[in-house]
């Protein structure tokens, strides 16, 4: 007989298995162990697919709620949650879409799903201190051009070949769908502000100036990297839309 | 009202505007805990929510049953969680859904052996001494049993509550559709519960499916509470006495006012479990 460890595997197993598969410790009763284990594999399957629909429904339009979930069920079986916050599974999914080799001519399909996973995180992000022009004006001199000016974790930058924003917006409910996929590259921020996930292109310059910052450069350092993408780039203008936007996380205090 | 007789709803997320803009007359509020994990609009919409409705926190992640071990990480999360919205209760269930590092997303069964028991007592002990409270755990619905059990799950469920002075989620929905699937007397599951463990009590629909071609009932909450169950609560609370109790609604979630009406539905049985002990505390 095997240990508690040992069946939780076997069960675990078999419910990302095929249909078929089944553990020698189920109980018949009158129906078959591997249709009784066929009942838990159909929830552990739709339920989490329901949980990716809920957070990729852009996708599940392009693509159609019928392929999302073929789609999903081998992405389940290969990468099944690591842990209980469904609102934090997903993750790969873009990655796994890129992949698959029934989508791979919709190439800009693993963008879109990037694009909803980042409105995703930013939804859930930790409701940690912004800095504004408000506080950020209340500093005493000096102290912002040397912090190290994180940003927010709920922003995401996004760098994209294709014309994602547009994708979102065609797709929405309502929405005809119709899209200029030659429109051409976008760099998007993605993020939450109050309650509300929004995103929108940046120009070259700004793109610079908050991928410097994310990579733990100072004020200094971004405005170089701002400067080096755009020459007559404003650098009074780049720090007030910044802290207008309220992407800057406040790691003054 | 004394707690004990009041009825309450889970809060799902279609609700939560309708909640905060109409404050309806209900005795409290369950969330799944793992929803709140996280920052934002959630959290905020709960925070206000719970200055006006008493809130309990119920977990469907942390695995109490995983022989892998307790997710400590989880369960500082859910520390943080209590410690924030400080519930009225904190219950979770006699299942796992970790192993070999994935989440299931399912409260699966466990076989009710000695090596169960001590692992569950184990796990639930460390999470009342974490969270420097008791807790409930819930029966959950099973549609298989290992062969190698050797307990009941009443029986586990007693012992558990014994050992850890943890109390007992009673799902009555779960019981009906574990007895039916699996050839249970659910008045004889009830009749082996404490009744002093009970804290509190489930109600839920469920639907009725195919398997192998033998009808298997299905804990979807999905649809109202079956009248068979309506009765077996009536049971219930005859046996335990009023507890608070809550309609759950998962799939297919109705409007609010449908909810509303199933957790009046239990309050009017409840009003009459509670004057039924008044009556005979007075005799």
């Amino acid at each position: 007989m095997s240990t508690l460890r040992e069946l939780q595997h076997d069960v675990r197993d078999a419910l990302l298995g095929s249909a078929e598969a089944t553990v020698g410790e189920i109980a018949g009763d009158g129906v078959t162990p591997a249709a009784r284990l066929a009942v838990y594999r159909h929830h552990v399957l739709t339920s989490l697919t329901a949980a990716l629909e809920a957070t990729f429904p852009v996708v599940v339009r392009l693509v159609d709620q019928r392929f999302f979930r073929y789609a999903c069920d081998a992405y389940v079986r290969a990468e099944p949650p690591a842990g209980p916050c469904l609102f934090e599974y997903g993750a790969t999914f873009p990655d796994f879409l890129a992949a698959f080799p029934a989508c791979r001519q919709l190439a800009y399909l693993p963008d879109v799903a990037r694009l909803e996973w980042a409105m995703n995180v930013a939804l859930h992000a930790a409701d940690t201190g912004v800095l504004n022009t408000e506080t950020a004006r209340a500093l005493p001199a000096g102290t912002l051009e040397s912090a190290r000016l994180a940003l927010h974790p709920s922003v995401t930058l996004l760098a994209s070949p294709w014309p994602v924003d547009a994708l979102w917006r065609a797709n929405q409910p309502g929405g005809d769908g119709v899209v200029d996929l030659d429109a051409g590259a976008v760099d998007l921020q993605i993020w939450r502000r109050g309650d509300d996930v929004a995103f929108r292109a940046l120009a070259p310059a700004a793109t610079a100036f908050r991928r410097a910052l994310a990579d733990g450069g100072t004020l200094t350092v971004a405005a170089r990297a701002a400067l080096d993408a755009e020459p007559g780039a404003d650098l009074a203008a780049l720090l007030r839309e910044a802290l207008d936007d309220e992407v800057l996380l406040d790691c003054t205090r | 009202m004394a707690f004990q007789s009041l009825a309450g709803i889970g809060l799902r997320s279609p609700h939560v505007e309708e909640m905060l803009a109409t404050r309806p007359a209900v005795g409290w509020l369950e969330i799944h805990a793992e929803n709140y994990m996280g920052g934002g609009p959630a959290m905020r919409a709960l925070e206000r929510l719970r200055s006006e409705y008493p809130v309990s926190v119920h977990g469907v992640g942390l695995s109490l049953g995983s022989a892998d071990g307790l997710d400590a990480d989880h369960l500082e999360r859910l520390a943080r969680l209590v410690e924030r919205v400080e519930p009225a209760l904190v219950s979770e269930h006699l299942s796992w859904s970790i192993a070999g590092g994935a989440y299931l997303n399912h409260l699966l069964p466990l076989p009710y052996t000695e090596e169960s028991l001590a692992i569950v007592t184990a796990h639930v002990a460390r999470v009342q001494e974490r969270l420097r409270r008791r807790i409930l755990v819930e029966n959950p619905s099973g549609y298989l049993r290992f062969e190698h059990s050797t307990l009941e799950e009443a029986e586990f469920l007693t012992a558990l509550a014994q050992r850890t002075g943890c109390g007992l989620l009673c799902d009555v929905n779960n019981i009906h559709v574990t007895c039916a699937n699996l050839g249970g007397d659910a008045d004889a599951y009830l009749g082996a519960l404490p009744a002093a463990a009970i804290g509190e009590i489930h109600l839920g629909g469920h639907a009725v499916n195919d398997a192998d071609g033998r009808p298997i009932l299905i804990d979807d909450h999905g649809s109202p509470v079956a009248e068979p169950v309506w009765r077996l609560y009536e049971r219930a609370l005859a046996r335990f006495g009023a507890r608070p109790t809550l309609v759950e609604w998962d799939t297919d979630v109705p409007p609010l006012p449908t909810l509303l009406g199933e957790a009046a539905q239990a309050a009017h049985r409840l009003d009459e479990a509670a004057r039924g002990e008044r009556d005979v505390h007075a005799a």
